[in-house]
């Protein structure tokens, strides 16, 4: 679960965000919507522990997250969070069941695959386990992203317009293995959106405004 | 699993990194030979060099005298009377004089008269047989036995002059008496015989001067020969090696000429007292080899530094090529390298998987390039061995130096990566995500 109390950012003197709290149970989803320069994106960056808050406090499983630093952060991060961002990124030269090995082993030390394995499976993307990413459509790569921000099974999933690149049968999908995975791991799931095919899904919403 | 990333990387981009590597691979070829070339050419040169601290010679070049006379490269500068040469030879000054008469070849190798303190000089072993004794008793270098298959009771006629094409002597026939072990100096490719053998062999030609002296009146040359059994039934049936034993030369025959002499000095003050000494009273010269050598070096030394920046050169360009495919590599990779730091990479892994891949193209290149550099003194040495008789060996390694070639190579990677590992480092992971 994931909570937060009092969160401001700015990235200058003139402009200072507040962001709004929010409370998220293990397997439950929030929807954080809002129209573009809002600050979601900046939002989803401070709770990744991407961006240091200007003030406010960030608790993850109990543990209050804005105080880590350095390779702690970092760690904490890769253990505990995953992230799926609007558009894939990948390690463009390993496969796609490396790129699964390689985040499980940058956060843990262990490469998983078995685990990895798996996911690709419930993904319905085991045939592409060994392509480059880049050989993948757009809809296989966004799946790919799902699969390995669940790798490390985090605590917290967020998604960043996970939808806005797909056409409305590939976002249906991912939305709803969005949500039956982080149900299936008890994982609190909170998704940054302008979508409004998305908005309608869900009922636990917060607008930016 | 940060090394298996890297090398992954590096052939994710296989034009870059071949490019890169083909560079490299040049530049460390091109020093390791030189660095193998120079080292075991001083080292050859040198070793031949022991135990003479002058040559004796006739007027001309003194670097020819030199490489003739120690080195047998090049034809000699002439000839010299032997009995005004002897009287050097017996100086107070001079501990050890070894007498070289050079006139045939057999298949290209030389046959030198000379005496058996030439072959001490070299520290050679009689490995077969015996040391030359008697007029064309020959004594054959290890190489030359061995490529040439030749073993003791062997007979051969000999070639005049140095190349293996000239005129046979058909009027006498070495015989094979020893065979010298191997030194790895130039001894081992000369077959060695004493001085009067040469003479002899070459009494044809010096017949006409000579003529006024009824000694030499007789003894055989093939025109003559002929004419001789004719006139004289006894010698009828002889086979003319055995005649011409009957009327053997010594080292005692007058008027005489030799090519050079090797001396070295109890009194080391000869080396600078001779080169005026000779020059002013007689007709010969005396070259000091050392400096002779050393002025061979100064000169080689101007071709292998423009060679060694040559190299360094392309070096450079292969570092500044690294650092180009690494820094437009950087731009298309800085979302991947943001999302490494998303799943837990810290920034010095990130550090760590650019310098890696720099290092990686560096060692792999430095590797081509040994091999490269070793093939291509492989090739060089059948060259020079048959031009020079100088061979070369492409597995002896020069920890010091090409350990140095080795550290500067992965330097230059370090270096290369240094800016493009340290931008991986400070990247805003937010910043580039936003963006991306």
């Amino acid at each position: 679960m994931i909570s937060t109390k009092n969160i401001t950012f700015s990235y200058n003197k003139d402009q200072t965000f507040i962001m709004p709290d929010l409370y998220c149970e293990a397997g439950s989803t929030i929807l954080v919507t809002g129209n573009s320069g809002k600050g979601k994106t900046t939002y989803l960056h401070i709770l990744a522990g991407l961006l240091q808050p200007k003030s406010g406090e960030i608790h993850i499983d109990k543990k209050e997250i804005t105080h880590l630093k350095g390779s702690k952060a970092d760690k904490f991060r890769g253990k505990n969070i995953g992230v799926v961002f609007q558009k894939s990124h990948f390690i463009a030269s390993l496969s796609v069941l490396e790129n699964l090995e390689m985040a499980s082993w940058l956060a843990t030390g262990k490469k998983h695959k078995a685990r990895a394995k798996e996911l690709l499976q419930k993904l319905d993307i085991s045939e592409q386990a060994h392509k480059l990413p880049s050989q993948l459509s757009v809809g296989q790569q966004q799946r790919v992203s799902i699969a390995r921000a669940l790798m490390n099974e985090p605590k917290v999933l967020l998604a960043d317009e996970p939808t806005s690149s797909l056409d409305d049968k590939n976002a249906d999908n991912v939305i709803e293995l969005l949500e039956n995975l982080s149900k299936e791991y008890k994982t609190a799931l909170i998704i940054v959106t302008h979508d409004s095919r998305i908005k309608q899904k869900f009922t636990n919403q917060i607008t930016m405004v | 699993m940060i090394g298996k990333l890297a090398w992954k990387n590096i052939w994710f981009k296989p034009l870059n990194t071949i490019l890169s590597i083909l560079l490299l691979t040049a530049s460390v070829a091109i020093i390791t030979v030189l660095i193998l070339v120079e080292k075991q050419f001083e080292e050859k040169y040198q070793s031949n060099l022991d135990g003479v601290d002058l040559v004796l010679g006739a007027q001309g070049s003194p670097l020819q005298l030199v490489l003739s006379s120690v080195y047998q490269v090049d034809d000699p500068t002439g000839n010299i009377s032997f009995d005004s040469v002897k009287v050097w030879m017996n100086h107070p000054y001079v501990k050890k004089a070894i007498p070289l008469a050079y006139g045939d070849n057999y298949v290209g190798f030389k046959i030198v008269g000379t005496t058996p303190d030439y072959i001490e000089k070299y520290q050679a072993k009689i490995a077969e047989g015996k040391v030359f004794e008697h007029n064309f008793e020959v004594v054959v270098g290890a190489d030359v036995a061995e490529k040439l298959k030749l073993k003791l009771g062997d007979r051969f006629k000999g070639t005049h002059g140095s190349a293996a094409e000239g005129e046979v002597h058909e009027h006498g026939e070495y015989i094979i008496v020893g065979i010298a072990s191997k030194t790895g100096k130039v001894i081992d490719n000369l077959i060695l015989s004493n001085i009067p053998t040469v003479w002899q062999m070459h009494h044809e030609e010096g017949h006409e001067e000579v003529a006024e002296n009824p000694a030499h009146g007789e003894p055989g040359h093939v025109h003559h020969e002929g004419e001789e059994v004719a006139g004289n039934p006894a010698h009828g049936e002889e086979g003319h090696v055995h005649h011409e034993h009957e009327n053997d030369m010594t080292i005692d025959e007058p008027n005489m000429e030799i090519t050079s002499v090797l001396i070295e000095f109890k009194n080391k003050m000869g080396v600078f007292m001779w080169p005026t000494l000779i020059a002013q009273n007689t007709k010969m010269q005396a070259a000091l080899p050392t400096y002779q050598m050393n002025r061979v070096f100064d000169m080689f030394g101007v071709g292998i530094n423009a060679l060694k920046y040559l190299a360094f050169g392309i070096m450079l360009i292969s570092g500044i090529s690294i650092f180009i495919a690494l820094f437009n590599t950087l731009k298309e990779r800085k979302a991947e390298f943001a999302l490494m730091r998303v799943n837990g990479a810290k920034r010095h892994q990130l550090l760590l998987v650019v310098l890696l891949e720099s290092m990686m193209l560096c060692f792999v290149g430095y590797l081509f390039g040994t091999i490269l550099g070793r093939i291509g003194i492989v090739l060089l040495s059948e060259a020079s061995e048959s031009d020079f008789k100088l061979g070369f060996d492409p597995m002896e390694i020069i920890w010091n130096k090409e350990g140095l070639l080795f550290g500067l190579t992965l330097l230059v990677g370090l270096i290369a990566a240094l800016i493009p590992a340290i931008k991986a480092y400070t990247l805003n992971i937010s910043k580039t995500l936003a963006n991306a």
